[in-house]
């Protein structure tokens, strides 16, 4: 019996790289379309809510119910040179000087503080009012676009340690000037 | 004498993962306008498509044709802009003819792009025009923040 080496054991054991050509030109083409459609900015948009006395006729539900109980919270907060005001239908909110409820830090916007006074309101007044999801922004003229989409931000909801509060989501604008 | 391409491979497969990632099935809805920065805002709401007024330097444009000088806001008189309101209510008239032809439904949208310097006294004046007319659902485009 002859004895010799298997044929087998020489041949097929070099690694042969795959061929990566085909998969290749999946990639350059896949990759600029890809990047082409990619957003890197994000987009969104703020609803805006018409004012609650264009809303419709509060007519239905409300009848036949003494008007007492319908007493409204009307939350305000007006956006000045000299920081926030905070009010309802029945007080304006203000420091001990008369000033603004919350002044301007270092020329820029107390967003932050709004959050958390409002949100001391929100607590005060769930419950009481019909309208605790409702709240009205007036500005200045010369206040930027930016600090009222910075404000309806800070009165929509913020995070309290780690936690998402929704404060009034329904954000409205008037044109009334102070 | 081959090239070596797994490297390369390995770059594009990581790319490729990122960037279907990034991937939007929403597509572009709203394109920004050049010469402005919106504003930032921490709003998750996606955008959705509605008639678009921009407040660009220059011109005030509803879908991109101009219709009225955006120096007109400076003017301290009235709410109402003429130009930009007889554009909206043709767009309007369009709308309800399509409703009532083809039933496709005018839903009364406007989206609206302005510049974040923009003062309050010129962005209320569109937003109140835009009322006047029949496009009562507003919406304002801001660029989302992250976090």
């Amino acid at each position: 019996m002859a004895l010799f080496q298997s044929r087998r054991s020489r041949h097929g054991f070099e690694l042969d790289q795959p061929n990566m050509t085909p998969m290749m030109n999946l990639m350059v083409v896949l990759i600029p379309l890809l990047l082409t459609s990619a957003e890197f900015v994000r987009l969104g948009v703020i609803e805006l809510n018409l004012p609650p006395a264009a809303a419709g006729p509060e007519g239905k539900e409300l009848a036949g119910l003494p008007v007492e109980t319908f007493q409204k919270l009307d939350l305000s907060v007006t956006i000045t040179d000299q920081g926030f005001f905070i009010s309802s239908a029945l007080a304006v909110l203000r420091d001990h000087a008369g000033g603004p409820t919350l002044s301007l830090q270092n020329g820029r916007y107390p967003f932050a503080e709004l959050s958390e006074t409002l949100y001391e309101v929100k607590q005060k007044a769930e419950g009481q009012y019909p309208d605790t999801e409702q709240i009205v922004l007036l500005a200045e003229p010369e206040v930027d676009y930016q600090t009222i989409v910075s404000t309806m931000d800070a009165s929509r909801m913020f995070r309290k340690n780690g936690e998402l509060i929704i404060l009034f989501p329904e954000v409205s604008l008037s044109a009334g000037i102070l | 004498m081959r090239l070596q391409l797994t490297s390369m491979m390995d770059m594009f497969t990581i790319l490729l993962v990122f960037l279907l990632k990034t991937f939007s099935t929403y597509g572009q809805l709203i394109n920004p306008s050049q010469d402005l920065t919106l504003p930032t805002s921490r709003i998750q709401n996606p955008p959705e498509v509605g008639l678009d007024v921009t407040v660009s330097r220059e011109w005030i444009l509803v879908n991109g044709k101009p219709v009225e000088r955006t120096s007109e806001l400076q003017n301290p008189e009235g709410y109402i802009l003429t130009g930009l309101q007889t554009a909206l209510n043709q767009y309007a008239r369009e709308g309800r003819r399509l409703e009532e032809q083809y039933g496709t439904r005018f839903s009364g949208k406007v989206t609206i792009q302005g510049d974040k310097n923009l003062p309050y006294r010129m962005l209320i004046k569109v937003l109140a025009t835009c009322g006047q007319t029949d496009f009562p659902n507003m919406r304002l485009v801001v660029y989302q923040e992250e976090g």
